[in-house]
């Protein structure tokens, strides 16, 4: 029988990453093929299937949306270029996107010190012309980001996403409490850590405002709720249905609110330092941040990489395949039949909190997982390119 | 050994039955690991759904977590299984006129 390898002596405050020329560490170190417009997409694709170490970022945005819409779609592109994680980025376009092209992506990225490239495919001969010109640039950057070594940097240097998705009534009192001892341990040790899905702060407002550090802060997050609630109510519908999701009710979850007070387990017992809006840089400022998001899991955690975080714990009740392409996703879950369902793309099971695991240890366990993350390993959503959860949120319709 | 219901706070009107319950099955309420009453199930109750711990007239807030998850629809009894039948959300109800 083949002896397994003794395991290596695990880092509990640092981790292995990629220090960028901007004082951020990247937990991974792509090539990122960014497009600028949907009518970029299959050249993106192209280029980042021919090329080893690369991932390609491809949405169907970029053109007639009015002018907030579309900022919000430049502005979360340009976040993603800046997100540690991306070691230099290619941004493609198709024809001059007003608001939106792939040299003005570009030239915002490249403040972060990262090297960028724009190529625009009507300009460049089009779209096998274009392919052939990337995937050339791409083999040099990728050569170059191949010989850049870990190095190994404190958790001070984590942005750490939470979010969770198909929640249950498991979610409360079990992963997202596992969660929250990882939120207060990153941020105990000088860390950062990302709270979003407004939505799902409905019903826990007044807990939330009390975490935070100026009372100013706990009026955004009330403002942001309200506007949310505000939205659903000018709809003329029952929120019941799509909050709580079908899949929320079968799993017990009643109301919006109940979802809400158990969603708010993953932000540990923290202060809250700032709140910002979607898909926005989050400051450097040790501690619990907050982010405007809607509850769509996908448009939820693009927010929060565009906010810089390098790695996230999708914590869940029913399970799940969710992934950001950039950001490494680790989902984990406490409910035991969902452990068996989704064993596939499950990379922490703490369901023994059910049978008497105390939250500290299951949480050690999801820190640990977190730290091995960050450093390298991969999560099975990311072996498997099971890249489905880049999703930008709009604020107006298409004209 | 009796199956458990977890209580979060102790003014809670609801515990989550941390296994699934038929009709009449005991089970002992949990708060902070320490054991409290037992109590009967009314009805079944599924995995992880919630047990009426404490009486409610309909209109009374139902708390967990030391606060609301919504309103009650009807008079609820200590064992009855709570769920969109006999409480409702007070928020994002765009359906009702008053909003």
């Amino acid at each position: 029988m083949a002896r397994r390898k003794k395991p290596v002596p695990r880092p509990i405050k640092t981790w292995f990453g990629f220090p960028r020329e901007n004082g951020d560490v990247g937990a991974r170190n792509y090539l990122l093929v960014l497009s600028g417009t949907l009518y970029a997409n299959p050249t993106c694709e192209r280029v980042a299937r021919t090329l080893r170490h690369s991932v390609s970022i491809t949405h169907p945005l970029g053109r007639c949306q009015i002018a907030p819409d579309l900022k919000r779609t430049f502005d979360t592109l340009v976040a993603h270029g800046q997100n540690a994680n991306a070691g230099a980025v290619l941004v493609i376009d198709h024809h001059r996107e007003e608001g939106c092209t792939a040299e003005e992506i570009a030239h915002e990225i490249a403040k972060s010190g990262k090297r960028v490239e724009a190529l625009n495919i009507r300009l460049g001969g089009g779209a096998i012309e274009v392919t052939a010109q990337a995937t050339r640039i791409g083999v040099e950057m990728i050569r170059e980001l191949t010989n850049e070594r870990r190095q190994e940097v404190p958790v001070s240097k984590l942005l750490l996403g939470l979010n969770c998705g198909t929640s249950d009534t498991t979610s409360g009192i079990s992963h997202n409490k596992a969660t929250g001892w990882v939120t207060d341990q990153v941020i105990k040790l000088g860390g950062r850590a990302l709270l979003a899905e407004t939505t799902e702060m409905m019903g826990g407002e007044d807990v939330l405002a009390d975490k935070c550090v100026r009372p100013a802060l706990g009026k955004r997050i009330w403002a942001m709720v309200n506007k949310m609630e505000a939205d659903i109510l000018a709809c003329g519908v029952d929120l019941r249905g799509s909050q709580p999701t079908g899949d929320n009710m079968e799993g017990g979850l009643t109301t919006i609110e109940e979802k809400s007070l158990g969603a708010i387990q993953k932000a540990g017992s923290a202060p809250i330092v700032d709140v910002i809006p979607y898909s926005v840089r989050a400051k450097r400022t040790p501690g619990l941040h907050v982010m405007d998001t809607p509850g769509h899991g996908g448009e939820s955690i693009t927010g929060i990489a565009g906010g810089g975080a390098q790695v996230l714990i999708f914590s869940t009740g029913g399970g799940h395949t969710i992934n950001h392409p950039l950001m490494s996703t680790l989902r984990i879950t406490g409910n035991p039949v969902s452990v068996e369902l989704q064993r596939d793309t499950l990379d922490v099971d703490v369901s023994d909190i059910f049978t008497g695991t105390p939250i500290e240890v299951a949480g050690r366990r999801v820190y640990n997982e977190v730290i091995d993350i960050a450093s390298g390993k991969m999560t099975k959503a990311e072996i498997l390119h099971e890249d489905n959860a880049f999703a930008i949120t709009r604020t107006g319709p298409s004209v | 050994m009796a199956k458990v219901a977890m209580m979060i706070d102790k003014t809670d009107h609801v515990a989550t039955c941390i296994a699934p319950l038929r009709r009449g099955e005991t089970v002992e309420l949990m708060l902070s690991g320490r054991k409290r009453k037992k109590i009967k199930a009314k009805q079944s109750i599924p995995f992880a759904h919630k047990i009426c711990v404490k009486a409610m007239k309909k209109g009374d807030q139902c708390l967990k977590y030391g606060l609301s998850i919504g309103s009650a629809t009807k008079e609820i009894k200590v064992g009855d299984y709570i769920h969109v039948h006999n409480i409702e959300s007070n928020r994002g109800r765009g359906d009702l006129e008053n909003n």
